[in-house]
C-alpha cells in the first residue's frame, strides 16, 4: 500500500493549474469590464441632458451647437441593417453548414468550407467594396440593401463556422440512434441534431446579428449616411448607429463626441439585453 | 419557479421584437416616413421626397451638415445626406454616378476637368485653415510664432529641439525648453497634408522640394522614432495631447474646440498671424481674383494662389474647399432641388457658420448662383 | 438539391469578388512584380507602392493576437468547466460569449480612446524596461499607438470567440470519457489535458477563427496601431497592417496613379495569405476528426 504523505505532486499541480487558470480568467475577463463602464459612463452623461426617449428618435445635432438631439433615424436603419442582413446571412448559413457536416468528405463542401472561411480574412472594408461595385453602382445610389449585403458578406463566415462547430460536435450516437429508428438522412439531420444542437445554433443567429449592429466599413461605400431625416425605403440611402459613432467620434465638437458615446451606450444595451435574454432562455442537451 | 421565469423573459422578449418589427415595416412600407421637421414621424406633405446625395471632404463635413439641418428645415419634400469619404473617393464616386454633389477640398485636376469639360462645374463654398498645434508643458498658453522654414526644418528632422536658435529667434520672449520635438503628421492622405505641405513649399521652396508635397508624403522625419502619423485629424489632435513636447497641424475647428494651443504663422508679407474669421477672409480676397469667372471653368490651380498668398493680414495656411456639381441631372426635381440648395448656402449660409470656418467673400458666392442658375437652364426650367 | 443552391451563392461571389480584384491588381503585379510584395518603399507620389511592413504588421499583430487569445480562451475553458462552481461557470461563460459579439465600434472607440495610454504606462514601459534585451521589446514606448496596442486589442476582441468555439466542444465530450478518467482518479488538470487532446481540431478551428478575424478587423486597428510604415522588428513602433493600409489610403486613393489598384492588389495578398493558411489548418483539422468521435 502506498503511504499517503497528504500532499501528492499530481494534488500540488491541480492546486497550481487551478490558480492559473483562475488568474488567467479574472484578468481576461477585466478588459470587457472596463469596456463596458467607459461606454456606461460616458454613454449615460451623454444621454441623460436630453432623457432616452428624446434621445432614439431625434435627430442629430448640428455640429457645434450646445443641444444633444438623438439618433434616431440611424436607430431605425440599424433595426432595418440588422433584420434584412440576419434574414439573408442566417438561411445562407444553416445550409452551408449542413452541407459541410452531413458531407464532411466532399470535394465540394470541403472547398467550400475554405472559401467560406477564407471570407474572415476578407477586409471588411473590401466587402464594402465589392457590393458597391455590383450593387450600388447599378443603382445608382446607396441604399439600406446594399449595406444589408454588405454586412452578410461579413457574417457569413462567422455564423457557418458557429453552425458548423455545434452541429458537428453533436456526438454521432445521436445521429445513430436516429439511423437506428429508420429515419433519412435528411431527417436524422433535422429532426435529431438540429434540436440537440439548438443552443449553439441560436448564439451562432445572434453572433450574425452582433456582427450586423456593430460593422462600420462594409458600410462606408453602400449606405450612405442619411442620418438628419428618417428613410422611407430600403433602396434609399439611410444610415446605421455604427456609423454615426465612427463619423462622429472623429469630429472636434463635443456635442457631437457625446451623441457618439450616448449612441455606443445605446448599441451596447441593446446588444447585451438581448443576447442575454437569449442565453437565459435556451438550453442545451447534456451529452 | 425557473421555467416560469424562462417562460416570461421569452415571452417579453419576443413581444419587443415583434414591437419593433412592426415599427420597422410601418415606417418603409406605407410609405409615412420623417418629414423635414425634427422630432417626429411625419406623412410627407408632397408625393415622394428628393434626395439629394452629398458626399466628399471630411474637412467642411460639420460646416455642411449644420446646413443640411437647416434647409431641410424649410424645404421639407427634399431630403439631403452627406458621406464623410474624403475628396478622392467623393469624386471618384461623383463619377460613378452615386452621389450628385460632391464635396472635395481640392479642385478637380486639369485633366479630369477638360474631360468633363461643360459637364461639370465647381464652386468654392467655404474657407479653411489648417493651424499649427503644440503641447509644451508649461507654455501651452503661450502663442509661438513659426515660419514656413522653420516648420519645413523641423518636419525634415533637420530641427530635433524646441530650443534650436532658429526657434528661438522667432520668440525672443519666450524660454523654450530642451527637449526633444514629437513630430505629428497625417498617417492618412489627407487634404489637410496637401495644404500644409504646399504651404511648406511656398514658404520654403530650397528646404522643402516639391517631391515632399502631396496628401501622403514621406515625411523624413518619420523613421526617426520621435514622429507618429495620427489617423485623420483627431488621430493628430489625441497624439498631440497626449505627448508632451509634440507639435502636429490640425484643421483650424479642432484646436478650437479641443482648447489647443495655436501658433501665430509667418506670412508672405512677413507678419506673424493667427487664424481668425478676418485673417482667413482676408486671404481669400486677395486670391479671389485668381479664381476663373464662372463655375464651367478651371479651377485646378486655385489653391496656388489662396495657400501663402499676399495681404499683410492674411491667415497664410488657408484653402478653398470646393462643391463639384452636375450640369445635367437626371430629373427636374433632382435639378431643382440641388440648385435650391445652392441659392440656400449662396444666400443664408453666410448666416450659419460654425466654429472653424469662413464663409468665401461675395464675389465668389455668386459663383454659386450662376453655377443653380445653369442647372435650371439645363433641365429646361 | 436544395443545398447547392446557397452553395452556387457563395462561389458566384467568389467569382465576382476575384474578377474585382484581379481586374484592379493585376496592373500591379505586372508592373511591380515581386518587389510589391518586397518592397518597404509606400510613396504614392512616385508611384512607388511596397507593401511588406504592412504584411509584416499584419502577420505580426495577428499572432501576437492569437498568442495572447489562445491560452486566455484555454485557461477560461479548463477553469470554468473543471474547478469554477457551475452556477457562476454557466454565468461567466454566457457572459464571455456575448462579449464577443459586442459591436466592434465600441471596441474600437475605447481603444482608440482609452486604450492606448493604459497599456503604455502600465505594460510596455515596464516589459522595455526589464525585458528590453529581447528584441520585440527593444525600442522605448513613445506613444500609446504601436503594434502592441493593435495586437492586444485585437486579443480582446477574438478571444471569445475561440472561447466560445472550445467551451462548447468541451462540454459536448460525451459523458463516458469524463467517468473513465475519474475511475482512475484522474486529477481535473489530467481531464482538462485529456479532453483537450481530444478537441484539438475545435482548438485548430477556433485558432483559425481568431486569426482571420484579427487579420480582417479594419476599424479598430486603424485607429490604434499608428499608421505609420515601419517594419515590425520591434512591439513598441507605430505601425501598419493590411486592413489599416487599405483603410487610410481609401478615401484619397482616386487621386494618384495606380493607389487604387495597390490597395486592391494589397488586400488580394491578404486573402491569398489567409486561404493558403485556411486550407493547411482544415487539412489539420480532418485528419484529427476522422480519429475523434
Amino acid at each position: 500500500m502506498e503511504v499517503d504523505y497528504g500532499v501528492s505532486a499530481s494534488k500540488v499541480i491541480n492546486w497550481f493549474v487551478a490558480g492559473i487558470t483562475c488568474l488567467v480568467t479574472v484578468l481576461g475577463l477585466m478588459p470587457y469590464a472596463l469596456i463596458v463602464t467607459s461606454t456606461v459612463e460616458r454613454g449615460v452623461k451623454a444621454i441623460a441632458t436630453v432623457g432616452i426617449l428624446k434621445f432614439l428618435t431625434a435627430l442629430p445635432p448640428s455640429p457645434g451647437t450646445k443641444g444633444l438631439g438623438g439618433v434616431g433615424p440611424s436607430l431605425l436603419g440599424t433595426l432595418a441593417l440588422t433584420a434584412l442582413s440576419t434574414l439573408m446571412g442566417v438561411p445562407l448559413a444553416f445550409a452551408l453548414a449542413m452541407l459541410v457536416t452531413e458531407f464532411p468528405h466532399n470535394i465540394v463542401s470541403r472547398s467550400l468550407r475554405a472559401l467560406v472561411k477564407g471570407l474572415l480574412e476578407l477586409p471588411t472594408i473590401l466587402a464594402g467594396m465589392v457590393v458597391y461595385s455590383l450593387v450600388v453602382i447599378p443603382m445608382g445610389t446607396p441604399s439600406i440593401f446594399a449595406g444589408a449585403l454588405a454586412l452578410t458578406v461579413v457574417m457569413l463566415p462567422y455564423v457557418t463556422t458557429y453552425f458548423e462547430t455545434y452541429l458537428g460536435s453533436v456526438p454521432k450516437i445521436y445521429r445513430e440512434a436516429g439511423y437506428a429508428i429508420g429515419l433519412s438522412k435528411a431527417g436524422v439531420a433535422l429532426r435529431v441534431v438540429v434540436p440537440i444542437a439548438k443552443k449553439g445554433l441560436i448564439v451562432g443567429v445572434l453572433v450574425g446579428v452582433s456582427r450586423a449592429l456593430g460593422e462600420t466599413a462594409p458600410l462606408l461605400f453602400t449606405l450612405g449616411a442619411a442620418r438628419y431625416y428618417y428613410p422611407t425605403s430600403i433602396t434609399g440611402p439611410g444610415d446605421s448607429v455604427s456609423l454615426l459613432i465612427y463619423n462622429f467620434a472623429m469630429m472636434p465638437y463635443p456635442n457631437l463626441r457625446a451623441v457618439a458615446w450616448g449612441a455606443a451606450l445605446v448599441l451596447l444595451a441593446s446588444y447585451l439585453i438581448v443576447s442575454l435574454a437569449v442565453q437565459l432562455c435556451v438550453r442545451g442537451v447534456e451529452a | 419557479m425557473r421555467d416560469a421565469l424562462r417562460i416570461v423573459v421569452a415571452v417579453i422578449t419576443a413581444l419587443i421584437i415583434v414591437g419593433i418589427a412592426a415599427a420597422v415595416a410601418s415606417v418603409f412600407g406605407s410609405g409615412i416616413g420623417g418629414g423635414g421637421n425634427s422630432r417626429t414621424l411625419k406623412p410627407a406633405t408632397t408625393s415622394s421626397p428628393t434626395y439629394v446625395k452629398m458626399g466628399g471632404a471630411t474637412f467642411p463635413a460639420p460646416q455642411y451638415l449644420a446646413w443640411i439641418k437647416s434647409f431641410m428645415r424649410e424645404h421639407p419634400s427634399i431630403r439631403v445626406s452627406y458621406e464623410l469619404l474624403g475628396s478622392g473617393a467623393g469624386v471618384s464616386r461623383f463619377f460613378d454616378g452615386t452621389l450628385d454633389v460632391a464635396g472635395s477640398d481640392p479642385p478637380l485636376p486639369h485633366d479630369v476637368w477638360v474631360k468633363h469639360e461643360g459637364k461639370v462645374m465647381q464652386v468654392p463654398t467655404l474657407v479653411g485653415a489648417v493651424v499649427v498645434t503644440y503641447n509644451i508643458p508649461g507654455l501651452n498658453h503661450v502663442t509661438l510664432n513659426l515660419s514656413g522654414k522653420v516648420l519645413a526644418l523641423i518636419y525634415k528632422g533637420v530641427i530635433k529641439y524646441w530650443d534650436d536658435p532658429r526657434i528661438q529667434e522667432l520668440n525672443p520672449a519666450v524660454k523654450l525648453p530642451h527637449h526633444e520635438i514629437f513630430v505629428v503628421f497625417r498617417a492618412d492622405a489627407s487634404g489637410t497634408q496637401l495644404i500644409f505641405t504646399t504651404f511648406l513649399h511656398k514658404a520654403a521652396p530650397s528646404t522643402w522640394p516639391s517631391t515632399l508635397v502631396g496628401k501622403a508624403p514621406a515625411f523624413p522625419v518619420a523613421g526617426s522614432g520621435r514622429a507618429a502619423g495620427g489617423k485623420g485629424n483627431p488621430g493628430v489632435a489625441n497624439l498631440v495631447m497626449s505627448n508632451p513636447y509634440s507639435i502636429g497641424f490640425v484643421e483650424w475647428s479642432y484646436a478650437l474646440e479641443n482648447n489647443m494651443s495655436i501658433a501665430a504663422i509667418e506670412n508672405a508679407a512677413g507678419n506673424f498671424v493667427k487664424p481668425s474669421t478676418e485673417s482667413l477672409i482676408s486671404a481669400a480676397r486677395s486670391a479671389a481674383k485668381h479664381l476663373p469667372r464662372t463655375p464651367l471653368g478651371d479651377f485646378s490651380k486655385d489653391e496656388e494662389y489662396i495657400i501663402y498668398p499676399g495681404g499683410k493680414d492674411a491667415y497664410p495656411l488657408v484653402a478653398w474647399t470646393h462643391l463639384v456639381i452636375r450640369v445635367n441631372y437626371e430629373s427636374q426635381a433632382k435639378a431643382r432641388a440641388v440648385a435650391a440648395l445652392l441659392k440656400w448656402i449662396a444666400e443664408k449660409g453666410e448666416l450659419n457658420i460654425i466654429p472653424g470656418y469662413a464663409p468665401v467673400p461675395e464675389n465668389v458666392r455668386q459663383l454659386m448662383v450662376e453655377a443653380a442658375n445653369n442647372i435650371l437652364h439645363a433641365a429646361g426650367s | 438539391m436544395t443545398l447547392l443552391a446557397p452553395s452556387a451563392l457563395v462561389i458566384a461571389f467568389y467569382v465576382l469578388l476575384v474578377r474585382l480584384l484581379a481586374g484592379y491588381s493585376i496592373p500591379v503585379f505586372r508592373r511591380y512584380g515581386a518587389s510589391f510584395v518586397l518592397s518597404s518603399v509606400w510613396n504614392p507620389g512616385s508611384a512607388s507602392y511596397g507593401i511588406l511592413p504592412a504584411l509584416m504588421g499584419t502577420a505580426v499583430t495577428s499572432v501576437l493576437a492569437a498568442a495572447i487569445a489562445l491560452p486566455v480562451s484555454l485557461s477560461m475553458v479548463v477553469f470554468l468547466n473543471e474547478y469554477c462552481p457551475s452556477i457562476v461557470a454557466r454565468v461567466v461563460a454566457s457572459v464571455t460569449t456575448v462579449m464577443g459579439g459586442l459591436p466592434s465600434i465600441v471596441y474600437g472607440l475605447w481603444g482608440a480612446l482609452v486604450l492606448p495610454e493604459l497599456l503604455r504606462s502600465y505594460v510596455m514601459v515596464p516589459l522595455h524596461k526589464y525585458l528590453g534585451f529581447l528584441p520585440p521589446f527593444s525600442c522605448a514606448p513613445v506613444s500609446g499607438w504601436t503594434f502592441f496596442t493593435a495586437g492586444v486589442l485585437l486579443a480582446i476582441m477574438i478571444t471569445p470567440y475561440m472561447f466560445s468555439l472550445v467551451h462548447e466542444a468541451y462540454a459536448s465530450v460525451p459523458r463516458k470519457y469524463r467517468e473513465a478518467l475519474l475511475a482512475i482518479s484522474a486529477r481535473p488538470y489530467v481531464i482538462a489535458r485529456e479532453f483537450i487532446k481530444m478537441l484539438w481540431p475545435a482548438v485548430i478551428g477556433a485558432l483559425l477563427l481568431g486569426l482571420g478575424r484579427a487579420a480582417g478587423e479594419t476599424i479598430a486597428v486603424s485607429l490604434v496601431v499608428g499608421n505609420v510604415n515601419a517594419v515590425p522588428y520591434c512591439l513598441f513602433l507605430p505601425g501598419q497592417t493590411i486592413s489599416s493600409l487599405i483603410a487610410n489610403n481609401f478615401p484619397e486613393a482616386s487621386s494618384y496613379p495606380l493607389m487604387l489598384n495597390a490597395l486592391y492588389a494589397a488586400a488580394s495578398v491578404l486573402l491569398v495569405v489567409g486561404m493558403v493558411l485556411n486550407i493547411a489548418g482544415l487539412a489539420l483539422m480532418s485528419r484529427w476528426r476522422s480519429i475523434t468521435g
